[in-house]
């Protein structure tokens, strides 16, 4: 499979098999993006649907200068404030289970993180999601989330001190 | 001398191991020498895992919203199938795009796409 940086800029000459190819790489990473910010699964699904269109629509304007996944991800951090500001979801959003049901033998250990995850806050959880699950630098974290590295940082630092406690 | 907060708060980023090569070796010097920031190290290391497992369980995007968004950007889809497994499947799709019919075929093997066939 090509690198993500080739298929963007072959999205941006509107080549069809290469977004695919951007689809099948991101769509469902940036689904589960969006479940950690909304916490619901129809407008994460939405979310999913809208950043995959807009990288389709807008791959011409990727510069370059930072990573196809920091860019894609800004689009869908966006699209998903965006629609919690205008229906002002944040309060209305049911807190749904993050995890399903799931009968491994891990399940126990991993129902344990899930809910010590549910506890922590939308900034938190995403800073934890962009580094552990995505392997995202701070740096390229810092550029999604538009705040200071050292800010970052910081809530990584409490995000972990919470996790811990949640976990004792 | 460098603070163990400093060090701590550089931690996760050693673990998923996108630091910088002086950072990691900043880190690692301290590491050497710092009992605590160890305790630290291992903490990160095991919640590192149980976070990966955690959201390895999330839902995943059901197959219709690619549909949609085919429909909406390269084009309209006017036919498709699979076959087979998670194990071991093929699929195939035809769309209808400007005026072309781009065709494409897919080997999935153990939940991997392999591309056969890319719309031209």
């Amino acid at each position: 499979m090509s690198q993500p940086r080739n298929l963007l800029a072959k999205v941006a000459n509107k080549d069809s098999g290469a977004f695919q190819q951007l689809y099948d790489e991101f769509a469902n990473r940036v689904f589960r993006y969006a479940l950690t910010i909304l916490h619901d699964r129809h407008l994460a699904e939405e979310i999913a649907q809208e950043t995959m269109i807009a990288v389709w629509n807008g791959a011409h304007r990727f510069a370059g200068r930072s990573k196809p996944s920091t860019w894609i991800f800004g689009i869908a951090r966006n699209q998903a404030l965006t629609l919690l500001r205008k229906e002002k979801k944040a309060e209305k959003l049911p807190e749904q289970n993050l995890v399903q049901a799931d009968p491994s033998k891990h399940i126990l250990e991993r129902e344990h993180m899930s809910k010590a995850l549910e506890k922590l806050s939308s900034d938190h959880r995403e800073v934890v999601y962009l580094t552990f699950y995505e392997g995202l630098s701070y740096g390229e974290i810092a550029e999604i989330l538009g705040i200071p590295p050292g800010t970052v940082k910081s809530r990584m630092f409490h995000a972990k001190r919470k996790l811990a406690e949640a976990l004792t | 001398m460098t603070s163990c907060k400093s060090i701590q708060e550089l931690i996760p980023w050693y673990v998923n191991g996108t630091l910088s090569s002086h950072e990691a070796r900043y880190v690692a010097a301290h590491l050497a020498g710092c009992e605590v920031c160890r305790d630290e190290l291992t903490q990160t290391m095991r919640m590192n895992l149980e976070i990966r497992n955690a959201f390895d369980a999330l839902d995943e995007l059901h197959e219709d919203v690619k549909k949609g968004v085919l429909e909406k950007t390269s084009g309209k889809s006017l036919a498709s199938f699979d076959l087979g497994s998670f194990l071991l499947g093929l699929s195939f799709g035809a769309s209808y795009q400007k005026g072309r019919v781009p065709i494409r075929g897919d080997l999935k093997l153990l939940g991997r796409k392999i591309r056969l066939i890319s719309p031209k």
